[in-house]
């Protein structure tokens, strides 16, 4: 007789299950290749003119005459201008992403009843959380393959991978994952309140947009609030433009909170509901 | 004995719409109960409680002392939940599979309890493809197989030989019949021949309200014989079997068939008595059973 397995073995199962959703399945083929195509245009059209761009000297000094030695020229710290482009194109692009690519946490097991089979073996928790760490696995895959594309884009224009080139990729995955937290957390809370991937994307993008322009008319009244802008999901991204290297990490409590905060909500609006 | 299923007050309610009024019941091991009742008599909400996938609006259930969806009733007890499908994504094997870990098996005892299961619903060969790939019967048939993984004590099935051919059907029947004697079923079903056959206990629901709770076992002096005669001679062998020693009435509860109520403890061999007497007179019979049917329990009085 087998022995009933904790939730984080639970968990486990559950990312594992997802990582082979995407390396081994048709539907997860299609996502890596659907994915390739679009960081092959990001790379080609986006990512290599703009290191081409960023690492003349001109156009440096140009930068720094127009907005300052601060801020935004923090850019051309990176040790190659192909992760400094990747990096205020992922920040900004990959959040957006995520709402539409974890969608379907939960909702299609929920309206194939499929959860029913998986409840009878493990927690709801369980469920919630493996099925989150499975999308944050498979999120990070994709983010390495792009990293790893645009470092050999870097690689081949300067003639080799530095140590530091190495370090500066893994500082950028790490706070990519950090940033993508609380909104996989939040796509976990839509996928146990709706039976439909569409519906969950369609309610993420209204519920953000409502509290967004609701807490802009608010502060608009009570200027002194401003400060609970900073607790939505992703308001450090702006600030983390701005930064290289480890110090990047200073924003890394806020998604970890929120991400807690959402996935605690996410398990109880499983565990409340009839499957 | 040990009590496995303690429902008591259980209530549910959708809306204004009562489903379930104050079930009260209990189920033992070893016993193999079905639950019956029309359309919309609560069964599948019945179901979803005890499996965990409803909390009730109020009453107690308990399942080996546990409440429903506890860890503790993780692989031990499992559930053929109506409509539920596979994963279109993952082949049927590898969904099995991933069950199995899920329950505490190691990739290798789960692989072989997934060929085991398979094997038992007859889907040995099937393994390899996805749920998009099988037929309806098949898809339910592989679903019956998830129930059986690993060693589960308690089996909840809804509607398990729905859709299936007449073949697997019987199949699925011998199946639950065979593992009855060490696993208790409760078993949701519309085809009443099927519960009579594998069941020693019912459920019978009407509008949320537990009607009838009867156990085919229980011990009683007046008993029952149901005979099914080949030729319309109901008049005259209500003749001599009246005559018999022990009978207590005669009634033809359809057209060519009798129930036959006597006092047990007069006549040990009632039922010797009877088809001693159909042979003397020529009379020959289709079918004699022990006891009423359990349409006849179950609907007589409508």
């Amino acid at each position: 007789m087998a022995n009933p397995l904790s939730t984080i073995q639970q968990c486990r199962l559950y990312a594992g299950f997802e990582l082979q959703r995407l390396w081994l399945t048709r539907r997860g083929l299609m996502t890596l290749a659907a994915t390739a195509v679009i960081w092959f245009f990001l790379l080609r059209y986006a990512i290599a003119p703009a290191s081409d761009l960023i690492s003349a000297d001109g156009f440096q000094q140009f930068f720094r005459d127009v907005f300052g030695s601060g801020g935004l020229t923090q850019l051309f710290s990176w040790p190659a201008p192909e992760l400094a482009v990747y990096w205020v194109l992922s920040l900004l692009i990959l959040p957006t992403f995520c709402l539409f690519f974890t969608a379907n946490q939960l909702c299609s097991d929920l309206e194939r009843g499929t959860l029913r089979f998986l409840a009878l073996r493990s927690s709801r928790a369980g469920i919630v959380l493996g099925r989150f760490c499975g999308q944050m696995l498979v999120q990070g895959s994709l983010i390495l393959l792009t990293l790893a594309a645009t470092l050999s884009l870097a690689a081949w224009r300067e003639g080799g991978i530095s140590l530091a080139m190495l370090t500066a990729a893994i500082v950028i995955a790490v706070n990519l994952l950090l940033v993508l937290l609380p909104f996989t957390a939040l796509m976990s809370c839509f996928s146990a309140m709706v039976r439909s991937a569409r519906l969950a994307v369609s309610l993420a993008i209204v519920s953000l947009g409502l509290v967004f322009a609701l807490l802009s008319w608010f502060i608009f009244y009570f200027p002194d609030y401003l400060f609970v802008m900073g607790y939505l999901p992703g308001t450090q991204v702006l600030q983390l433009i701005q930064l290289q290297g480890w110090i990047t990490l200073q924003h890394a409590l806020l998604p970890l909170a929120q991400t807690a905060v959402l996935l605690t909500a996410a398990t109880l609006l499983l565990k409340r509901r009839m499957l | 004995m040990n009590t496995i299923i303690q429902c008591q007050g259980v209530s549910q309610a959708f809306g204004s719409k009562k489903v379930l009024q104050q079930l009260d019941f209990t189920l033992q091991q070893g016993e193999v109960a079905a639950l019956i009742g029309p359309n919309g008599a609560g069964k599948t909400t019945l179901f979803s409680i005890l499996c965990g996938y409803l909390k009730p609006d109020s009453g107690n259930v308990l399942l080996f002392g546990h409440k429903p969806g506890s860890a503790a009733l993780f692989g031990k007890v499992a559930a053929l939940p109506q409509d539920a499908q596979f994963d279109p994504a993952f082949s049927i094997g590898e969904q099995l599979d991933f069950y199995g870990r899920l329950q505490g098996l190691s990739s290798k005892a789960a692989r072989a309890e997934t060929e085991r299961v398979l094997a038992l619903v007859g889907l040995s060969e099937q393994r390899q493809h996805k749920a998009g790939a099988l037929s309806h019967g098949m898809r339910k048939r592989a679903a019956i197989a998830q129930a059986f993984i690993g060693a589960p004590q308690l089996i909840l099935l809804d509607e398990p030989t729905a859709g299936l051919d007449p073949v697997n059907a019987l199949q699925i029947r011998q199946l639950i019949s065979r593992l009855s004697a060490e696993v208790s079923f409760v078993i949701s079903s519309h085809n009443i021949f099927e519960l009579e056959q594998l069941c020693n206990k019912v459920l019978y629901l009407e509008q949320g309200r537990l009607k009838t709770e009867t156990n085919s076992n229980a011990d009683s002096q007046q008993q029952y014989l149901t005979l099914q005669l080949e030729q319309d001679d109901s008049a005259a062998v209500t003749q001599a079997l009246s005559a018999l020693p022990g009978v207590i009435s005669i009634e033809a509860v359809q057209q060519k068939t009798l129930l036959l109520c006597y006092q047990a403890q007069q006549n040990a061999d009632f039922d010797l008595a009877v088809l001693q007497c159909l042979a003397a007179n020529g009379w020959r019979y289709r079918n004699l059973t022990k006891g009423k049917t359990l349409e006849q329990k179950l609907f007589s009085s409508v």
